[in-house]
C-alpha cells in the first residue's frame, strides 16, 4: 500500500491537526510495528494491530526462539490479509534473552508486546529509552512479581514525558458495552457499591514437554505458565481481566488483601518426568521441579477503599467450572458489568458491539494518530499488582495492604537481565501457603 | 496479637470473654414449674475429654442445682481424670465405645452432655432422646447428611417428648449476637445483599496431634487423634467454622440454596493429620442470588481472623467474639453486660428445663452443620451442587457402625483430590479428554 493511498483511507483529520508529524517520522503516514513474542497470543495481537489501521507495516520481530520468529514472520506473510503489509527484512529479526533490547534499537514506532509477562517491565523500559522512544501495546499482565510492577509504574511516567503512548490487553475497557455499563455505575446507577464476585476458574492448562534444542532455562520460557516467575500463576495470569473490572468498578485498587488457596489437583507428573530425563542424563528422580510451582485454586478477598469486599475465585481444575464473569452490587441495584444493570434503574445494553481485542489496537492507533496519546501503563500495573496481592496474601496467610505492597514489599521473583541466558533452570518450590512475607 | 500460634483456640476464647466482662454466675432463675420433688438437674456426661470436661464446668457454673452423677468416655486414662475432677461415683463411671448407653440407661439422669468427636454425635443424640434425656449438643452435630437426618429426627421426637436440647453454638446465647441480630431482622441494615464470615486461625496446635502408640490399633488411635479425620471431625470447616456460618445462617434466617468451594491441603503433610484439609474458600449462594464469602484456614504462621460481616443496604454489622456494632444509618455498639456464651448457653438450657419451656436448638444446629458438610464436600470434589441435591441424593454415610470397636482395623482414606474424589450421591461421568489444550477462551 502506497504512502497515498494509506493517506486517502485515513482521512483528512488526522494531516489538519499536524499530529502524525509530531509523533512519527516526517511525512510517513505509515506506522511501523516491531512484533516482540510470535507465540499464540503475540501471533493474535499482531494480527489485531494490523487488521485496526491499513497504515500499519511489521518491520522487525523478536522471539526468545529463532525459529518462532522465523515461522511468525513466514506464517504473517502466507496470510493473504496482512501479506503486503509484512516487510519484515532478514536483519530485522531478533532472538535470544535480549532480543527485545536489539528490537528496541530499530525505527519501529510501536511495539506489539506478547513475551511470557515477567519480562513486560524491562522490555517497556528498554522501548521507551531508546534513541527512538516506541509507543507499546502490551499483553497483560505485566509484571509476575511487585518489582515488576513497579517497572511498569516507571515506564508509564516515561512514557508521558516522552510523548507516547500505552496500550493493554485488558480488552473489556475497549468494549462499548461495558463503557457504558460502568459509565452507569459510576454514576450511581447501582447506589453505593457494598460486594462484588469475579470468576475464572475454568479446566486445565496446556503443559509443554518439547524441548528439542533447548536448555532448561528456555524450556522453562516455553513452558512458562506454570513457573510462579514466569507467569505470576494462574490468578496473575488469566483471572487478572476480571480482577481489573472490579478494579475499574470501584475507580482504583484494593485496599486490603486475604486469600486462601492451594495446589490439589494439577499434575503433569508423567510429562515433567519426561523432561526431567532430558535435562538429567535419562534419569526423572527429581521430576518434581519440572511439574511447576504454580497453584491451581486460590480463594481471595479484594477490599476496597470504601470497605467493599469482593471476592475472587480463581483457578484451574477438574470440577465444576466458573466461567469469566463479574457481579457487583450495590445499595439500589446489581449489574454483570458487562451490559446490564437491575435494580432501581434498569438497564440493558443495546449499542454497537465491538470485539474488544480488536478495538483495543483500534483505539491505540487512533490515539497515536490523534495526539491524544493514551497510556493505561499505570492502570495495568495497578491491576496486575492487584492481582499479585492476592497470590502474596494466598502464599503467605497474610493480610496484605495495598500501600504495604506497593511501597514496601521487596518480592523481586524474576533472575536480573545478565543473568537470563542459555542454561540451568530457574526453579523455586511449591508455596505452603505459610511462605515468608516479603 | 503476637504468637497466635501457641495460644490455644480455646484459651483465645476464653480470654476474650474475660476481657468483655465478668461471667455470667448466680443469675436470678425463672420461677420452677419442673420437677416437684427435687429442683436438682442430675447430669451425665458423655465424652469427658477437654470439651466435655469444659461443657461440664460452664454447665455447673451456670445454674444452682446441678449435679454430675454419671459420665461415659472411650478412654479409662481420661475417664479417671474426669472422674476424680467431678467426684463422680465409681460405679457409675463407663468405659468404651459402648459405655453412653450404660449412662443413658440410668434413669436419674435428667440431662447429658454430648461433647464425644462429632462423628458420633447422631448415635448418641438419637439414644439420649430415646432414653428421655434432655440434651446439650456439642457442635458440630454431625459430620455426613446421614448423620444429618438423624439429628433431624431425633430433634422432632425430642419435640414432641418436650425434652430441651442446645447446642453448643454459643453464639446464639451470647448477649451482643442476640442483640445484633434484632437489629438486624428489624432492618437496622436494610436488606442483606453480602456477608463474610471466617475462622483463618493459624495452626491449631501441635498438643491437638496425638501420635500413635506402638501396636495401637486404627480405631483406638484415630479416636485419640480424632481431629484430623473426616469420619471423626467432619474437618475443620464443619468442625470449627460452623460457629460462623451459623451466624450467617442466622442473619439470613435461611440456608444457602447452593455452595461452591475451592479447597485443598497445602501445609498439613503426614499420616499424623489424617485426611483433612487445612483450608476453605467457600461461596454460598443464599436465597435470591445473594453470595457470601466464607474462608476457614489451619495453617501454622498465618494470620488470625475469625469473626462475621453482615452487609445491607443500608449499613453493615460487624460481629466477632468480644463485641458486635452497626454501621451505617443506625449505627449501634453494644454496650451491655457481657456474658460468658459458654456458661450462658447451659444457663438457658437449664432455665428452659425448669420452666417447662423446653428449648429445642437441634433443627438449627443441624442445618448448619449441614451448610458446613456442603461446603467440605463441594471442597473435596470441586463441584458446585445445590443443598436440595445434596440432601435428596448425597448418600454419604461416614456414622460409624453399631459394632465398631477400639481394636477394629480402619484405613484412612486419602486426601480427597478434586477429580479423582467420587462425590457420594453422583454419577461417574465419562472422563473428558485429556486435560489442557488451551486457556479457555477470552472474553
Amino acid at each position: 500500500m502506497s504512502t497515498t493511498s494509506t493517506t486517502k483511507t485515513l482521512g483528512a483529520a488526522a494531516l489538519v491537526t499536524g499530529a502524525m508529524n509530531t509523533v512519527h517520522a516526517a511525512g510517513s503516514g505509515i506506522i511501523k510495528v516491531g512484533w516482540l513474542g510470535c507465540g499464540g497470543r503475540g501471533s493474535g495481537a499482531i494480527r489485531q494491530c494490523l487488521g485496526a489501521d491499513p497504515g500499519t507495516e511489521v518491520i522487525a520481530c523478536a522471539d526468545l526462539f529463532e525459529h518462532k520468529a522465523m515461522s511468525g514472520r513466514e506464517k504473517l506473510i502466507a496470510d493473504p490479509k496482512y501479506k503486503d503489509r509484512v516487510k519484515i527484512k532478514d536483519d530485522h529479526i531478533f532472538h535470544g534473552f535480549d532480543c527485545h533490547e536489539k528490537l528496541a534499537q530499530t525505527e519501529c514506532d510501536l511495539l506489539v508486546m506478547a513475551t511470557t509477562p515477567a519480562f513486560r517491565g524491562r522490555q517497556m523500559l528498554a522501548a521507551l529509552k531508546a534513541p527512538k522512544p516506541k509507543h507499546i501495546f502490551t499483553e497483560k499482565p505485566i509484571a509476575s512479581d511487585v518489582a515488576g510492577c513497579r517497572l511498569v509504574m516507571e515506564a508509564a511516567k516515561i512514557a508521558t514525558q516522552k510523548n507516547r503512548a500505552i496500550v493493554c490487553g485488558t480488552q473489556r475497557r475497549h468494549e462499548f458495552r461495558r463503557v457504558e455499563t460502568l459509565k452507569r455505575i459510576h454514576a450511581g446507577a447501582i447506589g453505593e457499591l457494598l460486594a462484588g464476585q469475579c470468576y475464572w476458574f475454568g479446566g486445565g492448562i496446556w503443559y509443554r514437554s518439547d524441548s528439542e534444542g533447548m536448555s532448561e532455562l528456555e524450556w522453562q520460557c516455553h513452558n512458562w505458565y506454570h513457573f510462579t516467575w514466569l507467569s505470576g500463576d494462574q490468578i496473575v495470569e488469566q483471572a487478572i481481566h476480571d480482577i481489573d473490572m472490579m478494579n475499574w468498578c470501584f475507580n482504583g485498587p484494593p485496599k486490603k488483601f486475604m486469600a486462601v488457596g492451594g495446589r490439589q489437583s494439577r499434575d503433569y507428573s508423567e510429562q515433567a518426568k519426561e523432561v526431567c530425563k532430558k535435562f538429567n542424563n535419562g534419569s526423572d528422580a527429581n521430576w518434581e521441579k519440572y511439574n511447576g510451582n504454580i497453584w491451581d485454586h486460590i480463594f481471595g478477598e479484594m477490599e476496597y477503599a470504601n470497605g467493599a469486599r469482593c471476592t475472587a475465585f480463581t483457578g484451574h481444575g477438574p470440577g465444576t467450572g466458573r466461567p469469566s464473569a463479574e457481579k457487583l452490587i450495590g445499595s439500589k441495584g446489581a449489574s454483570d458489568c458487562t451490559d446490564t444493570i437491575k435494580g432501581e434503574n434498569p438497564w440493558t445494553y443495546q449499542g454497537e458491539q465491538v470485539n474488544g481485542q480488536d478495538q483495543e489496537h483500534i483505539d491505540l492507533i487512533k490515539s497515536i494518530r490523534s495526539g491524544n496519546l493514551l497510556n493505561e501503563g499505570q492502570r495495568i500495573a495497578e491491576t496486575t499488582l492487584t492481582a499479585i496481592g492476592l497470590r502474596t496474601a494466598a502464599y503467605t496467610g497474610k493480610t496484605i495492604s495495598w500501600d504495604w505492597l506497593l511501597n514496601a514489599s521487596k518480592q523481586d521473583l524474576v533472575p536480573p537481565q545478565g543473568k537470563l541466558k542459555p542454561g540451568p533452570g530457574h526453579f523455586e518450590p511449591i508455596s505452603t501457603g505459610c511462605d515468608k512475607l516479603v | 496479637m503476637a504468637n497466635k500460634t501457641s495460644l490455644t483456640r480455646r484459651q483465645f476464647l476464653k480470654n476474650s470473654a474475660l476481657l468483655t466482662g465478668s461471667l455470667a454466675l448466680g443469675g436470678v432463675l425463672p420461677r420452677s414449674v419442673w420437677a416437684a420433688a427435687s429442683n436438682t438437674i442430675r447430669v451425665g456426661v458423655i465424652g469427658c475429654g477437654n470439651r466435655g470436661t469444659g461443657a461440664t464446668k460452664n454447665c455447673l457454673a451456670s445454674s444452682k442445682g446441678v449435679q454430675i452423677v454419671a459420665a461415659a468416655d472411650v478412654f479409662p486414662i481420661q475417664m479417671e481424670k474426669f472422674k476424680k475432677a467431678f467426684s463422680v461415683p465409681d460405679n457409675r463411671c463407663f468405659v468404651g465405645l459402648d459405655a453412653y448407653k450404660a449412662v443413658l440407661a440410668l434413669a436419674d439422669v435428667d440431662m447429658v452432655i454430648l461433647a464425644t468427636p462429632p462423628g458420633f454425635r447422631p448415635v448418641h443424640f438419637a439414644a439420649a432422646v430415646e432414653a428421655g434425656k434432655n440434651v446439650f449438643l456439642e457442635k458440630p452435630v454431625a459430620v455426613c447428611p446421614a448423620g444429618i437426618n438423624m439429628v433431624i429426627a431425633a430433634s422432632q421426637k425430642a419435640a414432641e417428648k418436650k425434652l430441651a436440647v442446645v447446642a453448643g453454638t454459643q453464639r446464639r446465647h451470647q448477649a451482643h449476637y442476640v442483640e445484633a441480630m434484632k437489629r438486624i431482622h428489624g432492618g437496622d441494615i436494610g436488606t442483606i445483599v453480602g456477608a463474610q464470615c471466617y475462622w483463618n486461625m493459624g495452626g491449631l496446635g501441635g498438643h491437638w496431634v496425638k501420635k500413635r502408640e506402638p501396636n495401637e490399633p486404627d480405631v483406638a488411635w484415630q479416636i485419640r487423634n480424632w481431629y484430623y479425620y473426616t469420619w471423626l471431625s467432619g474437618d475443620h470447616v464443619v468442625e470449627q467454622h460452623v460457629h460462623n456460618i451459623d451466624v450467617v445462617n442466622w442473619a439470613f434466617n435461611a440456608l444457602p440454596d447452593s455452595v461452591h468451594s475451592l479447597a485443598g491441603r497445602q501445609f498439613r503433610k503426614g499420616e499424623v493429620f489424617g485426611n483433612i484439609f487445612d483450608h476453605f474458600g467457600t461461596e454460598f449462594f443464599y436465597p435470591g442470588d445473594i453470595r457470601t464469602i466464607s474462608t476457614c484456614r489451619q495453617i501454622d504462621g498465618t494470620d488470625w481472623r475469625v469473626c462475621e460481616r453482615i452487609v445491607g443496604t443500608k449499613g453493615i454489622a460487624n460481629l466477632d467474639q468480644s463485641n458486635a456494632s452497626i454501621s451505617g444509618e443506625k449505627p449501634w455498639k453494644f454496650e451491655g453486660q457481657a456474658t460468658d456464651p459458654y456458661v450462658q448457653e447451659h444457663t438457658d438450657l437449664i432455665a428452659s428445663i425448669r420452666s417447662g419451656t423446653p428449648l429445642n436448638e437441634g433443627q438449627r444446629v443441624a442445618e448448619s452443620t449441614l451448610t458446613a458438610i456442603m461446603a467440605r464436600e463441594s471442597g473435596y470434589s470441586q463441584r458446585q451442587f445445590n443443598r436440595s441435591w445434596f440432601m435428596a441424593k448425597c448418600d454419604l454415610n461416614l456414622v460409624p457402625p453399631a459394632d465398631l470397636k477400639l481394636t477394629d482395623s480402619k484405613p484412612v482414606p486419602a486426601v480427597a483430590v478434586p477429580g479423582k474424589y467420587q462425590l457420594p450421591g453422583l454419577p461417574v461421568e465419562v472422563p473428558k479428554k485429556k486435560q489442557g489444550k488451551g486457556k479457555g477462551k477470552k472474553k
